[in-house]
């Protein structure tokens, strides 16, 4: 029976070919932009958090005659002496700020890191806060980040996984970041605050032990300096003035600001787009509906001689169902497939270009594109229940008399 | 078997109410054969449907071999009529996108009765319809005529026990007309099965052994 009416079904669409193909058409262009749209929102999504990440914070806040080095896209905390307590930002709630990432930083000699006399960066961040470090992460061992080990800069050597004492206690050279152009982070030696605060009480030796006082900014609840990204809409002088008002004792350093205004741009762009898709692929959902409308009404007869020969009212609403899935599905295949081939196209040229001038495009990963194509020719069937439905069910009440007579 | 009592059918128009059945009693026993005649728009048509389940009297009864048919739910009405109606109407009323076996198959698939074999009978009631060589045909290939006899053969396939026929032969010619009467007729004697047909044609009624004449949706006589 249930091939019986597939074949119904298929026949039915046959009958009308023009009209199933511009139907079919019509899904294939909806879910075709859906499926490719979400493939790319996505992708372009996480190339912008890798790729505008890695262009640094908006601004930076620092203890008030604290040096700064400010490079063209990348804000820098810099070694001092000058600390602020590590809650500063956060108490103070400022809604002209995004994220926000700690660092301390501490300057040190006769670490073991290098030459005897080299001197050396040891920044500490929070794994779970950070967005300035591990964006720029080239390689690194395959598991999270833990407790004893340590990121290099571009500009030292270390093998991944290979033992580094540092003033004497072993660490796990967990990654290496790519060349940022940045002194500090280039010959740099990146941990997690737990890590350098442990390097700091280490007994006998290191940066506590017998050749100094301990650097202020290994006291607990110290940092040397905040990274911080401005909240959707809000603009630098308006974080600056928050700031200021609201944080005693702090200098303000902004980024370039064109970046700022890019990434929010950016972001507003993909919302927009999004809505974009939402709108076409309701109206798609509205055509499908008119048309499948149409359709029923000029089956009534067709129907009623289904009713009058016995067929239950679940088993109309199957027909049209069947039909309705059959070619809404069909399109939703097509679409996928055509959404695959504008990809293609598109990694042919723009993505193609992006990457020869250096900047990453980070497709989405297979699983999640075929979970995307899956639910694109879904939502393609979704549109076609919901576009026979209410028709059909209408049919479905009707008496069959009434259905045949109209339809004769 | 058929009862009617008290059957009325109005319908609402743009034009106000229209009465096409009014108070009809009506009683056809068991394996008979029943015409019920009178001019266009007098209301057979209307007392047909209602009789066969397929429109909802506004008032009364239709009592088929015991059962209240319009007391029963949208389903098990379904099924009944499924499975003991036969319906031939008055225009080819054939599934275009199905050969004629899958056709008068059909029903039989859609009570799904695991019973019988059903394409095997459906093969042996187009083949006593004369039409054994057309089983994989479809219903634009065959004549107006043949694809009369494939909806009988349709309305036999679940064996009822009540045959409506509405019109069926009224837009054939002479002697395809004389044909369908006369399969009509033979499943009626050979079958059991009672037969009821509506018509205008009283020549056709003339075989029947009870004529029921309709004017202004009553019994006129």
């Amino acid at each position: 029976m249930r091939w019986l009416l597939l074949s119904l079904a298929l026949q039915n669409l046959g009958r009308r070919k023009a009209r199933s193909f511009l139907l079919i058409a019509a899904v294939a262009l909806g879910s075709g932009v859906v499926f490719t749209g979400a493939v790319l929102m996505q992708s372009i999504d996480r190339s912008m958090a890798v790729g505008f990440t890695r262009l640094g914070a908006d601004m930076m806040v620092v203890p008030e005659g604290a040096l700064t080095n400010i490079t063209a896209s990348l804000l820098v905390v810099e070694p001092s002496e000058l600390v602020l307590d590590a809650d500063a930002l956060a108490k103070a709630r400022l809604a002209s700020l995004g994220r926000v990432a700690a660092q301390k930083v501490v300057r040190v000699e006769h670490s073991g890191i290098g030459s005897h006399h080299e001197s050396a960066d040891l920044i500490g961040f929070e794994p779970a806060q950070d967005f300035t470090v591990q964006p720029w992460l080239v390689e690194k061992i395959n598991r999270p980040l833990q407790a004893g080990d340590v990121i290099l800069g571009a500009a030292r050597d270390g093998v991944l996984g290979s033992q580094l004492l540092i003033f004497g206690k072993p660490h796990v050279v967990y990654g290496r970041l790519g060349r940022t152009g940045v002194g500090t982070h280039e010959r740099g030696v990146f941990m997690s605050f737990a890590t350098l605060d442990a390097l700091g009480e280490a007994p006998g030796g290191g940066m506590g032990g017998g050749h100094g006082t301990k650097p202020a900014v290994l006291a607990p609840g110290k940092v040397s300096g905040f990274l911080a990204e401005l909240a959707p809409g809000a603009t630098p002088l308006q974080a600056r003035f928050a700031i200021l008002s609201n944080v005693k004792g702090v200098k303000v350093v902004a980024g370039d600001t064109t970046l700022s205004g890019i990434r929010q741009g950016l972001a507003a762009l993909l919302d927009g787009i999004l809505a974009l898709m939402v709108l076409m692929f309701a109206s798609t959902a509205l055509m499908v509906s008119v048309l499948f409308s149409a359709i029923v009404t000029e089956r009534r007869g067709e129907l009623g001689l289904l009713k009058a020969i016995g067929a239950r009212r679940g088993q109309v609403l199957g027909v049209m169902v069947t039909e309705a899935v059959l070619a809404t599905g069909i399109g939703g295949i097509l679409g996928v497939v055509l959404g695959v081939l504008v990809m293609r196209l598109f990694e042919r040229s723009l993505v193609y270009y992006l990457e020869n001038v250096g900047v990453p495009f980070l497709w989405v990963d297979l699983p999640r594109t075929i979970v995307f194509a899956v639910g694109a020719i879904v939502l393609a069937s979704a549109i076609g229940v919901a576009g026979v439905l209410y028709p059909a069910w209408r049919a479905s009440r009707r008496d069959a008399y009434d259905l045949v007579r109209s339809g004769a | 078997m058929l009862s009617c009592r008290a059957l009325r059918k109005s319908y609402v128009t743009e034009r106000g109410e229209v009465l096409a059945v009014d108070g009809i009693d009506l009683d056809v026993e068991t394996g008979r054969y029943a015409a019920i005649i009178g001019r266009s728009g007098s209301g057979k048509s209307s007392l047909m449907a209602m009789v066969g389940g397929l429109s909802r009297p506004s008032d009364g009864t239709v009592m088929i071999d015991g059962t209240d048919i319009w007391g029963l739910s949208d389903d098990k009405l379904a099924a009944f009529r499924n499975g003991r109606i036969g319906f031939v109407f008055q225009f080819a009323s054939l599934l275009p996108t199905l050969r004629l076996v899958d056709n008068v198959a059909l029903p039989a698939l859609l009570g799904k009765r695991r019973d019988v074999d059903v394409y095997g009978k459906a093969a042996t009631l187009l083949a006593r319809m004369g039409l054994g060589d057309h089983l994989d045909a479809y219903p634009s290939e065959c004549s107006a005529g043949e694809q009369r006899r494939a909806a009988i053969a349709r309305a036999l396939i679940n064996d009822p026990v009540l045959l409506l026929a509405d019109e069926p032969t009224s837009d054939l010619d002479e002697q395809t007309e004389i044909e369908i009467m006369d399969e009509l007729l033979a499943v009626n004697r050979e079958l059991g099965t009672t037969l009821v047909l509506v018509t205008h044609n009283l020549s056709l009624a003339e075989q029947a052994e009870q004529i029921i004449h309709i004017a202004g949706g009553m019994i006129a006589s």
